[in-house]
């Protein structure tokens, strides 16, 4: 069965957070349902649809941000008692707009995830997660790394309260009172979660996670451990995940699961008979999609997946065909809705920009004063820069309330700018003279009328590190921009991880001096992406990182008074010398670097390049022969006559391209690194080699593993 | 929502702009397409069981209703038509670097091949003005020619560079049709026969052209920039980080007027509306457009929209029906409508709430400095620009110099110049490092082309710490000549050559002229006639003298004879001079010119040379083949393989020559651009009347291979002393 779902907007109030609105429960079954929207601007809307009009059940005044809403209630009844979140503060609202609570949790950060269940609250704020019954402090716990959302297990199926907490560093952290029960490692950086089936599942404990790449997973939260029942990766390389409900639209008794994404695409996936997630649906919106949930409200009779997106937009996916065939009489009248709304808009419209313009020339007048001055409009953008693990690049999100007039790209450090293939913008660069203005990229992004996301892809050379600057014009008078920053780590390809291999040959680099904790901290966050800024609680830390291009391994441990960082890579470690006696020079603080070099650890990162290596080389091949070959096929009508190999060339074609157009530069990456590590090998034995370089690509021209290990032997 | 009423998939790939449909046998339309190896093949659905015995043709390998025919050699340009109305039916037209030939599908024959040296980068069949014959007219490097039935060459004349595409089109609504011509130095030309009524100016080469209706056509760029013109004047533009591929004229929406159909290097197609650009119907195909075409390939009486991507797909769209109102997407106009508008809502009222904030922000004097982090400025900041002449120094070369100032303690963050046409992009960007932030800043600009620009302008303008900035946006225009520095006149260094012409104007009004065109400090004061400029040029030094006399008498000397076409050109529009005779000697120039064709002249015969060798060989090799098969048959296999050696020697040879031949081509055809060049350059100098007769003149001049007569037409504008 094919799902088919218009699209219908209803209203926009201001910008929303993730998981901000909300339908409340229908008063009779079948009668369409009430939304309840928390913006930006601290305003809580309730509207009905009638007759294809929105109509407000009531509306607060401005206020701080509302970061979440949630519904609540006595268990078992429904849940229509409205809670956000602004600030340090907790909210209630009847569903009539009634203030009933006003609860100033005192937290130290404002509040970023909220869950209710019955008289608990579930808070957390960036690090802080804090349970509260009946505005009374229960628990509390500090998290090692940011929590992005908070949920707890449903506590009228279970005999327990487990909450569960999703950390940026990709695990899920299971609480029990004020301790970690266990924790458990997600594919990636968990963003939502959501209780299975919105009860819970069988089981009452089965969860559902997203994370920022676009990943999706059920898994069981059992008292002992956790069971992972199954993951979605995200082939087709689409957006974060922001939202998931369960509703079931499709209308076959069982639950489908709602997802919307950070790229605007909104996903319905139903259940088949042994449980497996199958996509039935999905629809691109422009924007991120910031709320989802199913539900009725546009059409009594009507299902719907009613979703709210980052500029404010509460928009409907409807099973209500857009064309009715009930005669030509229905469908005037259908216009005749939409014409009175166009009408109306147009008039209010008018209204405004008279108003508008009265106002403009007042600001025109202010500019003739000299005691006046000249504000700039906040506007807010909403931005992610984060690593990709399969093409080990960045990339870099923005996204506008109103439409991106241009984007300015600079960047103080040698990085490449890709191209998405979903951006419509004109890029363009420009020359720049780095050394007096320590410029290495210029580029501008003009974008096309009613852009209002911008995606860009960035690739970053390990060992050079500095700052990525983007300023962003939108389309809105008085014209101003907003500067956003975007640190390039030393190390940036490197990814966290929680487990390593223990057994691989080790290079050492063991610092020693007079430096606290927090400064020993301090530079691993400069050196490494993914660590919290926030040091962490205890004397002693150890993370893990993987090199996602290479898959090298990287362990740090440090204490007050010493560092200990283990890589099998020797650029990795050579790096982390640089980097780390640069700093130390720059803060004068003396340090004792020494370093434990394992030759064998050489011949082994070869070994882990070799696979690669040789998989580029020969897809470089045969790309090469494919259009030779295509040629001869034309000109002899078969390929009878050509050999195996190239016949499968032939047959292979089409996916032999898309996988080499998917990694430009791959292979040169490949050698840099190759490059690199030649380098760095001598370097700590005290030979430079840069002229012995040319002789090593030559090597590599003609790639054989064993000619390259004796090459890096023989030097 | 409009959907394809046919799809097909070819097994060939099509090259991108070479694929027509023509009805070869009066009755069937078939699709002729330019594929790899040098191969054209022909899709003919119609007739199944219709087979090609000839050589040149042969039924393709892959598919039964494809047919190959073998041009062996690069393909340049392809087109379809009726070139001898007395046939009744269509001849395929293919044009190589080399050649162009004439092809009779239906008869397999040749209507004629004719070699053409200047090469066909395009091509386009059509009646041209008053000649009554159709003409298949070629574009090649800065030269147009155009052929009729039976080869004779009817037509032919210069333009400014390399032709990129051809187009015919009612220009000036006479009801005849003339010719437009986008090359290769960013212009369009359009040509009543020979003589050139319109030149626009555009930022990058074009690559298509298509005629809509009455005398408005569409382009296409190479920088993904597609539009329509009417007449001189351009309607709307949009530039795409994707190229335009392919663009054609189609009705659509059934409205009666047709719209802008482009397909896209991403394998989007969209149809636009003529008048606005909006986009009222798109597509996607799997990989690049190679063409879009119209024609009746369903043999049903409609005429359908026809994509074909470079992969070989094809798809057909029939025009949307009344019923659908011209809404062929399938989005509700109504929904979009109120999209549109709430957004606009939502824009005023962000609006009025900064004005809002900026009066709460004005109540809460005075400035702090947590004002500059949030990017508060005094209100009557103002942003000044100049434009001068830099001329350099050791580390940097002379330039044009813009400078922009604030005028206050404000800092200029970074500036965004958008222009088109000087900067290697579209933009150019001057961002300081953050211990260089000032309120002024120098930003040099050497524009590659003598042509007036627009800067379009944005400053962010803050303090120092903001992290918001104010954006000033404004438009100054870079003068055409902005890179000629006015200097003291040296009459030692007076060039030689000069133009010589008489303008009835005033002073006064070239004053004028120099003040628009040039940079000229301020202080500039220049007395009455007669006087005269001297300018030096910022690229490569060379002297510009302008001399006006009582008279009224205009002498401009400068030894680069594309100068002083420019500024002949650029007075000429600024006075609105129709007809204009100059008297030009640039000696230097015409003696390199002489050169020039001498050399034309050695390659020719050594083309000849070189190509007899080649028949040589050729009977060479046969015999050697026939001698060493008789060698094997005898079981001499000691001769037979001496044979095969000289065999292999010969064909190394062959090879060499080819490499030779090759050379010996393109050095002819730089010569052959730069004579087509010469002319132009030469009619460039005249306005109106005389600078037609120039051209006609010159090429009279070589066609009769009169090199004294060629000059003094270029000196003094006539054949006649």
């Amino acid at each position: 069965m094919d799902l088919n779902l218009n699209r219908a907007d209803y209203l926009q109030v201001g910008v929303t957070s993730q998981k901000t609105m909300k339908l409340l429960p229908a008063s009779r079954h079948r009668t369409t349902q009430k939304v309840v929207i928390g913006d930006h601007d601290g305003v809580v809307m309730c509207f009905g649809m009638k007759k294809g009009e929105a109509v407000a059940v009531f509306k607060t005044l401005p206020g701080q941000k509302i970061a979440r809403l949630e519904l609540g209630g006595v268990l078992n009844t429904p849940q229509e008692k409205i809670f956000i979140a602004a600030g340090s503060e907790i909210r209630g609202f009847t569903k009539r707009g009634k203030q009933f609570l006003s609860f100033e949790t005192n937290l130290t950060e404002s509040i970023k995830a909220m869950h209710i269940s019955g008289s608990d609250l579930f808070l957390s704020a960036s690090y802080i997660y804090n349970h509260y019954c009946d505005c009374k402090d229960q628990h509390y716990y500090l998290s090692g790394d940011k929590i992005n959302d908070v949920i707890c297990l449903p506590v009228e199926r279970l005999p327990r309260i487990t909450p569960v907490l999703a950390c940026q560093d990709r695990v899920l952290r299971v609480l029990q009172g004020s301790d970690v029960m266990y924790e458990t490692e997600v594919p990636g950086p968990p963003t939502v979660l959501a209780l299975h089936n919105g009860n819970g599942g069988d089981s009452g404990e089965d969860l559902w996670f997203g994370t920022s790449d676009g990943k999706l997973g059920l898994i069981q939260i059992t008292t002992s451990k956790p069971i992972h029942k199954w993951e979605i990766q995200n082939e087709k390389k689409r957006g974060g995940i922001l939202c998931v409900d369960s509703f079931d639209i499709v209308g076959d008794g069982v639950k489908d699961l709602l997802v919307g994404r950070d790229d605007g695409m909104v996903e319905v996936y139903s259940f088949d008979n042994a449980n497996e997630p199958v996509l039935r649906f999905d629809q691109m919106l422009s924007e991120s999609v910031t709320s989802i949930q199913g539900g009725c409200i546009g059409k009594d009779g009507y299902d719907e997946i009613v979703v709210s997106t980052y500029s404010g937009w509460v928009t409907g996916l409807t099973t209500e065909p857009v064309h009715k065939e009930s005669g030509p009489g229905e469908e005037l009248k259908i216009n005749q809705e939409m014409q009175n709304k166009i009408s109306s808009l147009r008039s209010e419209l008018e209204h405004l920009q008279y108003k508008v313009v009265q106002e403009r020339e007042k600001y025109q007048q202010s500019s003739q004063s000299s005691k006046a001055k000249s504000a700039v409009p906040s506007f807010s953008v909403n931005d992610k820069f984060t690593l990709n693990k399969d093409d080990a690049s960045y990339s870099l999100i923005l996204e506008v309330q109103t439409a991106i007039d241009n984007v300015l790209i600079q960047s103080d450090v040698p990085i490449d700018l890709l191209d998405v293939d979903k951006n419509s913008a004109v890029v363009s660069f420009s020359s720049c003279d780095s050394e007096s203005n320590d410029n290495f990229l210029l580029a501008t992004y003009r974008c096309q009328a009613n852009t209002t996301r911008l995606e860009l892809k960035i690739r970053s050379i390990e060992g050079q590190y500095g700052t990525l600057q983007a300023y962003v014009t939108p389309r809105i008078q008085p014209k101003t921009c907003q500067v956003r920053q975007y640190l390039i780590k030393p190390l940036s390809l490197h990814q966290r991880t929680h487990f390593i291999d223990h057994d691989r040959p080790m290079n050492t680099l063991t610092l020693t001096g007079q430096f606290s904790f927090a400064e020993v901290h301090s530079w691993v966050v400069f050196c490494l992406p993914e660590v919290p800024e926030k040091p962490p609680a205890g004397e002693c830390m150890t993370f893990y990182f993987q090199n996602t291009f290479l898959d090298t391994q990287l362990e740090s441990t440090y204490r007050k008074g010493e560092g200990v960082f283990k890589s099998d890579n020797i650029s990795t470690i050579s790096i982390l010398k640089d980097v780390l006696s640069k700093e130390a020079t720059k803060r004068k603080i003396n340090l004792n670097i020494s370093y434990e070099i394992n030759e064998v650890s050489v011949k082994h990162t070869l070994k882990l390049i070799h696979p690669k290596l040789e998989y580029q080389l020969l897809l470089a091949k045969k790309v090469q022969l494919i259009d030779a070959l295509k040629e001869l096929q034309v000109h002899e009508g078969n390929t009878n006559f050509l050999i195996p190999e190239y016949r499968c060339i032939l047959e292979e074609a089409d996916h032999l391209q898309e996988e080499y157009k998917k990694q430009p530069a791959h292979l040169e990456r490949l050698y840099g690194m190759i490059t690199d590590l030649f380098i760095d090998k001598f370097k700590f034995k005290g030979t430079n080699v840069k002229t012995k370089v040319p002789l090593l690509l030559e090597i590599l021209d003609s790639y054989d593993q064993n000619a390259l290990i004796a090459f890096f032997d023989a030097a | 929502m409009l959907l394809p009423v046919f799809t097909l998939k070819l097994r060939h790939k099509i090259s991108p702009r070479m694929v027509a449909i023509g009805r070869y046998d009066g009755t069937h339309p078939c699709l002729a397409a330019a594929t790899q190896a040098g191969k054209v093949f022909i899709h003919n659905p119609h007739t199944r069981s219709q087979h090609f015995s000839a050589s040149r043709v042969f039924q393709s390998p892959l598919e039964s209703d494809v047919s190959l025919l073998n041009i062996n050699q690069a393909v340049s340009c392809l087109t379809a038509g009726a070139l001898n109305p007395e046939l009744g039916y269509d001849a395929l037209l293919v044009g190589t670097q080399t050649n162009l030939l004439a092809y009779d599908v239906y008869n397999n024959s040749d209507l004629f091949y004719r070699e053409v040296a200047d090469g066909a980068n395009a091509v386009v069949l059509g009646t041209l003005g008053d000649i009554s014959s159709p003409l298949a007219i070629i574009g090649g490097n800065c030269a147009l020619q155009g052929f009729d039935h039976e080869g004779n060459d009817l037509f032919w004349t210069v333009t400014g560079d390399n032709v990129h595409s051809l187009a015919l089109c009612d220009f000036d609504g006479d009801g005849k049709k003339e010719l437009l011509v986008g090359s290769e130095d960013f212009d369009i030309r359009v040509f009543k026969e020979d003589e050139i009524v319109a030149e626009m100016t555009e930022t990058e080469i074009i690559t298509s052209l298509c005629p809509m209706y009455g005398s408005r056509f569409g382009y296409a760029l190479s920088n993904g920039t597609v539009g329509v013109y009417d007449k001189t004047a351009r309607y709307w533009r949009i530039k795409s980080k994707n190229h335009a591929m392919s663009i054609h004229a189609f009705d659509l929406n059934s409205d009666g007027v047709c719209e802008l159909i482009t397909g896209w290097s991403n394998g989007k197609v969209d149809a636009r509306s003529d008048r606005t650009g909006e986009v009222i119907f798109k597509d996607n195909f799997s990989s690049a457009i190679a063409g879009v075409l119209e024609g009746d390939y369903r043999m049903d009486g409609h005429t359908q929209l026809i994509c074909c991507a470079v992969d070989g797909e094809i798809r057909g769209y029939l025009p949307g029906t009344a019923e659908m109102r011209g809404n062929l997407m399938d989005t509700s106009v109504e929904q979009d409508l109120i999209r549109e508008l709430s957004q606009k809502k939502q824009n005023l009222l962000l609006e009025l709430r900064n004005y809002e904030e900026n009066t709460k922000a004005e109540l809460s004097s005075p400035q702090s400095e947590a004002d500059g982090l949030r990017g508060i400025i005094p209100a009557n900041t103002k942003l000044h620009t100049a434009l001068s002449v830099n001329l350099g120094h050791e580390t940097q070369a002379a330039h044009a110099e813009l400078c922009i100032s604030t005028s206050n303690d404000t800092i200029i963050r970074a500036v965004l110049i958008f222009a088109e046409g000087i900067f290697l992009g579209e933009s150019h960007v001057v961002h300081p490092s953050i211990h260089n932030l000032s309120s002024s800043i120098r930003i040099p600009i050497t524009p590659p082309k003598d042509v007036p620009v627009d800067l379009h302008l944005k400053t962010f303008v803050g303090y120092r710490s903001s992290t918001q900035f104010h954006v000033f946006e404004l438009t100054r225009q870079l003068p055409r000549f902005s890179m000629y520095a006015l200097t003291s006149p040296d009459p030692a260094r007076e060039p030689l050559s000069y133009v010589n012409f008489v303008i009835a104007e005033r002073a006064q009004r070239v004053v004028l002229w120099l003040n628009q065109n040039f940079l000229l400090p301020e202080d500039t004061n220049i007395q009455n006639a007669p006087f005269q400029v001297c300018f030096t040029s910022l690229r490569n030094g060379g002297q510009l003298y302008i001399k006006i006399k009582l008279s009224g008498e205009i002498t401009v000397n400068t030894d680069d004879i594309d100068l002083a076409g420019d500024i002949i050109q650029s007075m000429a529009s600024f006075f609105a001079v129709e007809d204009l005779q100059v008297e030009a000697d640039f000696p230097v120039y015409f003696e390199e010119l002489r050169k020039v064709l001498v050399k034309v002249d050695e390659y020719h015969s050594v083309h000849q040379k070189l190509s007899a060798e080649m028949a040589d060989n050729s009977n060479l090799i046969r015999s050697l083949l026939v001698r060493a098969e008789d060698a094997r048959l005898m079981r001499n296999m000691k001769t037979m393989k001496n044979r095969y050696m000289e065999l292999y020697d010969l064909n190394k040879d062959l090879l060499n020559g080819y490499k030779i031949r090759c050379n010996n081509h393109m050095e002819l055809l730089g010569n052959l651009k730069a004579v087509n060049q010469a002319i132009q350059r030469a009619g460039r100098l005249r306005v109106g009347k005389p600078k037609n007769q120039v051209i006609t003149a010159c090429r009279d001049a070589i066609r009769s291979n009169n090199i004294n007569t060629l000059f003094r037409i270029m000196r003094v504008g006539t054949a006649s002393s």
